[in-house]
């Protein structure tokens, strides 16, 4: 097990590697090292506690984890890069189970995660040679903590996507909903995501079973790979988060995560899914999650950017919407009976939605293949029959329905955000 | 297909000679499993004749003629065997077993024709081992038609082959069933397994295949359901060539314009690529992001080959040849031979209906909805080539009492494949994907063998025999690509966009895989004749080495973009990495080569066995003839390789078991002739975890999506085995077998799925397990309807019941998911066992002509072990029904032409989930179409 430590050496990242040459046509293209030396570096387990200062930038090398009992601090402007770095070697932020982060920045003194090719310095709040379309240049922060997620299998723990089951400080879950995983406020994540494979990824910020002693306010993610905030059950509220540019879903909710999400923007790019991806319990135990003051803002570019997708087993209630620039074809999908049952069962509520430039026929209900699904001819294919009816579900969101030019989230506490400085809304 | 290997063939230049004109052969001990040296033969009623030497092998030089040949030896039974035809330019083959005469009457004269010799000839071996095996001699073979060893192997009784491949004995595969060439150990060629795959090595090569099913002390420890011996050809007793050519035509796959494959390097039709698909970066390039240095990305980007999509071509049919050639020479008293044998096979395959990789899950939320609900369909087409080249060369040097064997065999296997796959998702994610697979997996193994046999002793009462050898073994994956692009399509026009979109459809990536075994093996068997309790009896004892290097790389590279809308390709891969599309650092767009490799997939191990045996073959009575024995095996692995976490392993020593196994087999004889037996073993017998499994390895499988993770505390498995058999040897050939055994295994270890971690495998020594089962086996000459006399039957049958215990996560996983009404049983079957297994076969034999009518099948066979709401997948019966017809002609019928139909039924091979009140639904099905070959051959 590696210590935790401190090396106030330059770190000489690429050029050790560039010893021997072999005189193949394959030669090795020469690297020059022209990145900036770094002051600090974390990497393997924190088993003591410790602060980040923000008197230097701070680098994280590889999978950095904060373990049981340990407090990492995180004083506010404090600016950490991490290194390049793909699958089980990319550079993340572990907080395991009884391990705490305390990252309580300011909206003047931000506290931002990003890549070491960010050419940003101390006292900056944003470099100028990335932008929001820079991706996948390292993971992501993982908070894991003790409450409850509807498991499959009603498992008591789970291990979180993206890491190995070798390593047990990836487990989360456990039957403490008020679990305390410290604070994240102000904090500002970019550039990450990197993929470990199909359905395997890590999000810009992860929270698996985080409870409601723990803060988690003022986030931003921007230009992450994967979905921007993840839960993954949990009973933790979260508020005044910011998602921009991710390249999957912006708020993706999981195995019953039974909080609140309050006052919340996710602003689509250019490659960006669906809004909001909301999953169902994966166990027998139940919960509903609430989002309440949301804004999505959408774009006609990306190809698959939807709304809203409401699937396997969903429950909980979104309200206090305003949606704008989505394309045409964008919806908000129950994805099969077994969700819209859910609805029917008023397990599923929707409240006050202004959009603007569409309607009430952005709600749609579909059905699922139950024959035929596994040969190459759609033609062939034996779907459900779809259930609300009289009035259907699109129907019926004419009374949850406006148009309008406003409404949804307090854009103003964003002022402090990257994506506020860049124009993003 | 213009280097059709004419090439190859024009190499060869054959010339047709007249060889001595003669008998040979080779005359067998009936007491024991062994020749009979000094044995004399003479012509009966003249002063001609000769002795065996040492290897129990004779020559004795005849005009063209009809013969009676007289074999006696002191002690034994003299017997005469009449009508041995000799005609000019060939050496008759004859082969004898004498038994040792019973009292000291006067000398027993047994006359039998040479038909009959030679048919009873092929079981001898079996009746007078004191092992219990089966042997597969090369006359059966050529009867099926089998082409690689991996299709011969089944038709030895309780035998079963998976995925063509894998060869599991009693239910019994991977770490249970072990393959060794000429007597040694030899490396696998599967980084996922620990045996050998049997389908590269051709019959062509081959002396004979056995199958030992119960362990003497002289055999390795650590096989539980059987070591097959692949034994390659001798050299010849006399001037000899062959030479084979033949076709095979399918309908569904040859001759197609839709085939799939990929570019072709100048070399893939030898079996090897020319350097087109070696990874064009030095080994210690270091690749940045276009963030970091973007001149150097795209300098990197260009390096690399841009085709990633599979093309659409013609398919050409499968085509073989093989050529021998050997001589034996005298040089003073001395004999030196030589064998030279080269074999090449193309083969051609096609789907254009393959459903593979589908997933089916039970309905976690309501456990009375007994449907499976489809998670992923995924079906395609998909092209391979497939070219296997194998080589022989061997020389041996015989004295009168020594011999010396030099043999060096190398194999060249490519198989390329190109597919194009549809896959769409419901549950986990819920998207369509096309996904373009190139992959070109090629895999080499070269032994050498260098062999003594010496016969020591004023009475030649002492045996001495060794062999060292040395074998590489290799299996490269190159420039395995998968370009996956998402498709959407319209719900009004049903106009399909594709996009690549990394975290719903995957990133488009490339991989090289390296894998490398060398193994050093050497063995030594020292023997001594004697007498005990007043009868002859043997002492054996030995020692073997073996040592073991296995080196397993993964590069893996990944092909993102930056700014790039990836609907403007359409889907087509080529355009990915064409000139305009890649990353420019002027425009901050287009796709770019990031490097993925992680140090946790790598690993460097060695083991070593150093063991050493006594055992003692003797007889208690004339009835009973027992061997008991001992062997010591001392095994250790050393591990090098890296966690995720950072945590480490130097050449640390993992696994250090000095062990002791003993074994016991008695045979009864029931009546003089011994050719009614009665056998019985008990031995105990161990397996020990692969290099991957004892490992910290945490490898991520791209195919499946799975990771394997290592488990450094694995022990070895520790198996009780008990057999008992019955053996009744007919006339003509005929003989029928019994048998039951009963295995006890202790810590077994099994693959088992992680419940808090989806999709992640580890390992684990799991609670006991048995194993037990019996076979049937006949085989009948006709005869005795009138008219039959040229028709053989055969039929044999296996019944085989496993029983593993669940994993503390298995049982747990199985129980959160079973249906209303449905329980738990408290076992399962092992995986790969089949509960039963099948073989018919009727032949017919007259003058040159041959025919062959063969049925396989075997009962539904657990292949993937379920995990969680993903239930157990089941390879189903594969019913193969195939017919061979061939014709011997010209002089001598030196000249045979084979027609051969495989696949009558037309079958498909499929798997399938089945889950408690459901029908099943499909894991994956293809069907193989069905075979036509032709193919003519000739010795002269």
């Amino acid at each position: 097990m590696k210590k935790f430590f401190l090396s106030q050496v330059a770190l000489v990242a690429f050029s050790l590697l560039l010893i021997g040459c072999s005189s193949d046509d394959n030669d090795p293209i020469d690297v020059s090292d022209d990145v900036d030396p770094v002051d600090s570096v974390i990497t393997g387990q924190i088993t003591e506690d410790i602060t980040l200062t923000n008197d230097v930038i701070w680098t994280l090398d590889g999978r950095v984890t904060v373990v049981d009992g340990v407090t990492l601090t995180i004083d506010p402007g404090t600016i950490i890069k991490a290194l390049p770095g793909q699958e089980a070697n990319a550079s993340v932020l572990i907080i395991a189970r009884g391990g705490k982060i305390q990252a309580n920045g300011t909206s003047s003194a931000p506290i931002i995660f990003t890549s070491s090719t960010d050419n940003i310095e101390l006292g900056q709040t944003a470099g100028t040679n990335l932008d929001e379309n820079d991706r996948g240049l390292w993971g992501g922060v993982i908070v894991l903590g003790r409450a409850r997620a509807s498991l499959s299998g009603d498992a008591p723990e789970n291990q979180i996507e993206g890491i190995p089951a070798s390593d047990t400080n990836g487990l989360y879950g456990g039957t403490n909903d008020a679990d305390d995983s410290g604070a994240m406020n102000y904090v500002s994540i970019r550039h990450g995501g990197t993929l470990i494979g199909e359905g395997n990824e890590i999000n810009g910020l992860t929270l698996g079973g985080v409870g409601s002693g723990t803060t988690i306010s003022n986030i931003e993610v921007v230009g992450n790979v994967d979905d921007g905030i993840e839960w993954f059950g949990g009973a933790v509220n979260s508020s005044n988060l910011l998602v921009w540019a991710q390249g999957d879903d912006g708020l993706d909710i999981d195995e019953a995560y039974s909080g609140t999400i309050s006052n919340s923007l996710v602003i689509a790019g250019d490659v960006s899914d669906h809004a909001l991806e909301i999953d169902g319990p994966a166990g027998s135990f139940q919960a509903a999650f609430e989002i309440d003051g949301l804004t999505l803002i959408g774009n006609t570019t990306t190809e698959n950017g939807e709304y809203a997708d409401f699937r396997d087993g969903a429950l909980g209630t979104v309200r206090n919407v305003y949606a704008t620039g989505f394309k045409a074809s964008a919806d908000v999908e129950l994805d099969n009976n077994e969700v819209s049952q859910n609805f029917l069962d008023g397990l599923i509520t929707f409240e006050n939605w202004v959009l603007n430039g569409a309607d009430n026929t952005i709600f749609v209900e579909k059905v699922a293949c139950i024959e035929n699904c596994d040969d190459n001819d759609p033609n062939n294919d034996v779907t459900e029959e779809i259930i609300i009816l009289d009035p259907t579900f699109t129907e019926r969101a004419a009374n949850w329905t406006t148009t309008g030019t406003s409404g949804g989230a307090n854009t103003g506490v964003f002022s402090w955000t990257y994506a506020s400085a860049k124009g993003a809304f | 297909m213009k280097n059709f290997p004419l090439l190859l063939l024009s190499i060869f230049f054959f010339q047709a000679t007249f060889g001595q004109t003669g008998v040979t052969g080779t005359i067998n001990d009936g007491e024991f499993n062994d020749v009979l040296p000094f044995a004399n033969i003479l012509v009966k009623d003249t002063q001609k004749g000769t002795t065996s030497d040492f290897e129990g092998k004779y020559t004795l030089e005849l005009e063209p003629g009809t013969y009676t040949l007289v074999y006696s030896f002191v002690g034994y039974q003299t017997k005469e065997i009449t009508d041995i035809v000799v005609t000019e330019g060939q050496l008759t083959s004859t082969n004898v077993t004498l038994s040792a005469s019973t009292g000291q009457l006067d000398e027993v004269v047994i006359t039998t024709t040479a038909r009959q010799n030679t048919e009873a000839a092929v079981l001898s071996f079996q009746k007078n081992s004191v092992n219990l095996l089966d042997g597969l001699s090369l006359e059966t073979i050529k009867k099926t038609g089998a082409s690689d060893i991996a299709t011969a192997v089944k038709n030895v009784p309780g035998v079963s082959v998976q995925g063509g491949k894998f060869v599991y004995v009693r239910g019994l595969g991977d770490r249970y069933t072990k393959s060794i060439l000429n007597g040694v150990d030899v490396p696998g060629l599967d980084p996922d397994r620990n045996t050998l795959q049997l389908d590269i090595f051709p019959t062509q090569i081959l002396e004979n295949v056995i199958v030992i099913k119960a362990a003497t002390a002289d055999q390795p420890a650590d096989f539980t359901g059987g070591v097959i011996d692949i034994v390659t050809k001798d050299i010849p007793t006399r001037e000899e060539y062959s030479l084979s050519v033949g076709a095979t035509y399918n309908s569904d796959f040859h001759f197609k314009d839709d085939y799939l494959a990929s570019e072709k390097s100048q070399t893939d039709f030898l079996g090897f690529d020319d350097g087109l698909r070696d990874n064009p970066l030095a080994s210690n390039q270091v690749v940045p992001l276009p963030q970091e240095n973007g001149e150097i990305v795209e300098l990197i980007t260009q390096r690399f080959e841009e085709r990633l999509a599979a093309q659409r071509e013609n398919s050409f049919m499968d085509f073989n040849f093989s050529a021998t050639a050997g001589n034996q020479y005298d040089i003073g008293e001395n004999k030196f031979g030589y064998l030279a044998s080269l074999s090449y096979r193309n083969e051609t395959t096609y789907y254009d209906e393959y459903i593979d990789g589908q997933i089916f899950r039970k309905d976690e939320a309501d456990k009375s909805n007994f449907d499976l609900l489809a998670d992923r369909t995924q079906n395609g087409e998909l092209g391979s080539n497939n070219v296997l080249v194998s080589a022989l060369a061997g020389l041996s040097l015989k004295s009168e009492k020594s011999k010396y064997r030099f043999n060096v065999l190398h194999v060249q296997n490519g198989e390329s494949q190109a597919s194009i796959f549809r896959q769409s998702n419901f549950i986990i994610s819920s998207n369509n994907i096309k996904k373009d697979n190139l992959i070109y997996t090629q895999r080499s193994i070269t032994n050498g063998l260098l062999s003594g046999k010496h016969s020591l002793g004023e009475e030649s009462d002492w045996t001495v025999e060794w062999s060292l050898s040395p074998t590489l073994a290799r299996i490269e994956d190159k420039d395995f690509r998968v370009t996956p692009f998402r498709i959407t399509t319209d719900p009004d026009t049903g106009e399909e966009t594709f996009t690549i979109e990394p975290s719903e459809s995957g990133i488009p990536s490339r991989f090289y895989r390296d894998l490398e075994e060398i193994s050093l093996a050497g063995k030594l068997d020292i023997e001594k004749k004697h007498s005990l309790f007043g009868f002859d009896a043997k002492a054996k004892f030995g020692g073997a080495y073996t040592f073991k290097n296995r080196t397993f790389e993964v590069l893996k590279f990944s092909i993102p973009s930056l700014n790039f809308p990836s609907a403007t390709l359409n889907g087509n891969p080529d355009l990915l990495l064409a000139d305009e599309n890649v990353y420019d650092p002027d425009t901050n767009s287009g796709f770019y080569i990031r490097q993925d490799s992680n140090d946790s997939d790598s690993f460097d191990s060695d083991m070593s066995i150093a063991a050493g045996y006594v055992s003692e073959e003797f007889k208690v009575t004339d009835w009973l003839n027992s061997i008991v024995g001992v062997r010591f095996e001392q095994f250790t692995l050393n591990y090098t390789g890296e966690r995720q976490d950072g945590s480490s392993l130097d050449n640390a020593e993992i696994l250090n078991t000095p062990d002791f196994f003993p074994s016991v087999n008695l045979i009864f004889d029931l009546n003089e002739d011994g050719d009614k037996k009665i056998r019985t073993s008990y031995s105990r017998t161990t397996a020990r975890p692969s290099f991957k499994e004892a490992s910290l390895a945490e490898i991520f499988d791209p195919i499946s999506s799975t990771t394997f993770i290592g488990n450094i505390d694995l022990q070895p498995t520790y198996i009780n085995n008990f057999d008992l058999r019955f053996e009744k040897y007919g006339e003509s050939g005929d003989f029928f077998a019994l048998s039951g055994f009963y295995k006890s295994f202790k810590d077994p270890i099994e693959l088992s799925f992680i419940r808090r971690a989806y999709g992640q495998f580890t390992p684990l020594n799991l609670g006991d397990a048995t194993v037990f089962g019996g076979e049937i086996e006949v085989r009948k000459n006709l005869g005795f309807i009138r008219g039959l006399d040229n028709m053989n039957f055969n039929v044999n049958f296996s019944l085989i019941e496993s029983q593993q215990e669940y994993s503390e996560d298995e049982r747990e996983g199985r129980l959160d998911n079973l249906r209303e009404g449905e329980t738990l049983d408290d076992t399962r079957q092992l995986q790969g066992q089949s509960p039963f297994l099948i073989n018919l076969g009727l032949n017919y034999e007259d003058e040159g002509w041959n025919a062959g009518l063969f049925y396989n099948s075997q009962g539904k066979t657990l292949q993937i072990v379920g995990a969680g709401d993903v239930g157990d997948v089941f390879t189903l019966p594969f019913h193969n029904v195939k017919l061979n017809l061939s014709k011997s002609f010209g002089e001598n019928n030196n000249s045979t032409i084979s027609l051969k139909f495989e696949n009558l039924l037309d079958d498909d091979i499929e798997s399938v989930y089945q889950s408690f009140g459901t029908e099943d639904e499909l894991y994956s099905r293809w069907n193989p179409g069905q075979d036509i070959s032709l193919s003519y051959s000739v010795r002269f």
